[in-house]
């Protein structure tokens, strides 16, 4: 029931946000179509790099333009649906959650889900047009795709909520939150091959960068019911971790007095 | 019956220090100092339903703070609270059904969208059905006379037409209390009466309990029945406006027209303005009899026009706050 009015939120927030971007026609479409491009100019380097060489880390061209298709489309995702994540740190500094704790909404969905990104839409598509580029089109393939995506998405806002959440405790985080986003894209873009020792016992634990595409990339080339079981455990343990993470900071929340309008 | 009881609250804030100047920035990065700061001590009160209560005090006496704890934002430090019989910060939810607030330097519409756009999520967000929230949104527009502003983007608003509408989209869910913080900062004259007319009607017509903020001793006087002023985070005074008005204002202005010009003698009067024929004069009625003194001045000529009145409260709640400050047991801080 309670998950329902959450979803419902969501979705609610979802067409108010698309429907106010769609205002700005020429502005959405010059987005999303700047971002596809954007991130077309990596897969020039990418094959450039593989015209000389074989495999990097055990990856072909078409497994790294997989994991980037996850990776990207996990990322649009999470900005398109939860716009405000880049802005909890900034909107508790400013005292801005005073207007979601006065409604009867739970308050981190409210927040997260009441801001869009626009260029967002740009890598969902991104992802899914080299996807479908690199793999041969498959209705399971798709399915895949489109699940790994969402479970990426839910790894890359649970870090950022947790990152973003530390203002709570310690003062304006956003430095770290960024530095926590640049380092779970560029980990999620590379071979994994390339990652030993610490760096990996890493990327599967404090940052855990692996959930997001590498795992699944190893998932849509040869599932196993095993590493199926610990992405899914390791999403859903990140999820809770962080949302209590935010709860408790709430007790800390001081609120402000700067002028502020919800943009 | 009350609806708002308030237990021995507290409220403390732990604020980093820093030394002046470049060296104070590097030790506090090494060291950081902190201080407490006790925005809201032992505070009780209580609210009746269907009251208007002014919160009155100056700046930084925790009038926010207290508002933002009633209403579930801030965790109290120490204390009870009970806000229409539930705990604001427990119940947050269940509570904001049932309460509206408007800060008049925080915006809950979105800038860039019209108020309509606004009004439509706030009520999907407050879970009313669609046919009733278009009625109710009809009948707030006509009331608040936003109905050809709804389609502007909030942006493009006047600040008298925006906290119209923030007053209007605060009361789509119909709230039992609406929690007002400086509803009127910063308007004009005319907007000002007329937010406080619309207060007026929302209390008598739908019974709505009004918890009040502001500087301006006129919203003060001409809507609220009790004042509570706070300063330091204290309570200073809880009374009847009317009771406050006669404690704190034995100060009387006579303005007094003659026929001729006259000179006033007597050192009971201290004259404030005089123009011959005109003259402005303060009593104070504590130490004078005003019969007496209204008889001397008619004698003095004949009169025109005479009109008596209480200095404006601003003045009053400023000597108490005086009075209190320097801890003094008289009233001369008040005057």
């Amino acid at each position: 029931m309670e998950v329902k009015k959450h979803l419902n939120l969501i979705a609610m927030y979802f067409k108010f946000n698309l429907s106010s971007s769609m205002e700005y026609r020429a502005s959405f479409l010059t987005q999303t179509f700047g971002m596809i491009l954007n991130n077309s100019t990596f897969i020039f380097f990418w094959w450039i790099l593989f015209e000389n060489i074989e495999t990097i880390g055990g990856y072909g061209f078409r497994e790294v333009m997989m994991i980037w298709a996850i990776s990207s489309t996990s990322f649009g995702i999470t900005f398109v649906l939860f716009g405000n994540i880049r802005r909890i740190s900034q909107m508790i500094v400013n005292g801005e959650l005073d207007s979601y704790l006065l409604q009867p909404k739970d308050v981190l969905i409210n927040i997260i889900a009441s801001g869009t990104v626009i260029s967002a839409w740009g890598d969902i598509f991104y992802g899914l047009i080299l996807f479908m580029g690199v793999y041969r089109f498959s209705l399971i393939g798709l399915g895949m795709f489109i699940f790994f995506s969402f479970t990426g998405a839910m790894v890359f806002a649970s870090l950022l909520i947790f990152a973003n959440s530390l203002t709570f405790y310690m003062g304006n985080s956003q430095g770290i939150a960024s530095l926590f986003m640049e380092f779970m894209i560029t980990f999620s873009i590379y071979p994994e091959g390339i990652y030993r020792g610490y760096t990996k016992l890493i990327i599967y634990t404090f940052l855990p960068a692996a959930f997001i595409s590498l795992v699944p990339a190893r998932l849509i080339n040869n599932f196993s019911w095993g590493w199926f079981s610990l992405l899914i455990g390791a999403v859903v343990a990140w999820l809770i971790f962080t949302y209590y993470f935010f709860r408790r900071g709430l007790r800390k929340y001081e609120s402000g007095n700067l002028i502020v309008s919800k943009l | 019956m009350s609806i708002i009881t308030v237990n021995h609250l507290s409220k403390t804030f732990r604020v980093k220090t820093k030394e002046q100047g470049f060296r104070g920035s590097i030790k506090a990065i090494v060291t950081p100092n902190y201080k407490e700061v006790q925005a809201v001590k032992d505070l009780s009160l209580r609210v009746e339903e269907g009251e208007v209560l002014a919160f009155i005090g100056p700046n930084g006496a925790g009038k926010s703070t207290t508002i933002k704890m009633l209403t579930g934002i801030l965790h109290p430090t120490m204390g009870e609270i009970n806000v229409l019989g539930l705990d604001p910060i427990m119940d947050r939810k269940k509570l904001s059904f049932k309460i509206g607030t408007v800060f008049g330097q925080k915006s809950q519409l979105w800038f860039h969208l019209p108020p309509l756009d606004s009004f439509n999520l706030l009520g999907r967000i407050y879970e009313i059905e669609e046919g009733l929230l278009k009625k109710r949104i009809t009948n707030l527009t006509e009331l608040f006379e936003i109905a050809d502003l709804m389609d502007t983007p909030v942006r493009k608003l006047s600040l008298g037409q925006r906290i119209r509408c923030e007053i209007a989209a605060s009361l789509l869910h119909q709230p039992e209390i609406i929690f007002l913080d400086e509803p009127t900062i910063g308007l004009d004259v005319v907007v000002k009466q007329k937010i406080r007319d619309l207060i007026k009607t929302l209390n008598k017509e739908f019974k709505t309990t009004i918890f009040l903020t502001s500087h301006d001793a006129g919203d003060i006087e001409q809507l609220c029945k009790r004042a509570i002023i706070i300063n330091h985070g204290q309570i200073v005074l809880n009374e009847s406006v009317k009771n406050l008005k006669y404690n704190y204002m034995n100060q009387k202005i006579i303005d007094i027209k003659y026929t001729e010009p006259v000179v006033i003698e007597n050192p009971e009067l201290k004259v404030l303005k005089s123009k011959g024929y005109a003259i402005k004069i303060e009593v104070d009625s504590s130490k004078c009899d005003l019969d007496r003194i209204i008889a001397e001045l008619m004698k003095l000529g004949k009169v025109v026009d005479i009109t008596i009145s209480d200095p404006p409260l601003e003045e009053i709640i400023s000597g108490i706050y005086q009075e209190k400050a320097i801890g003094g047991d008289s009233l001369e801080g008040a005057k």
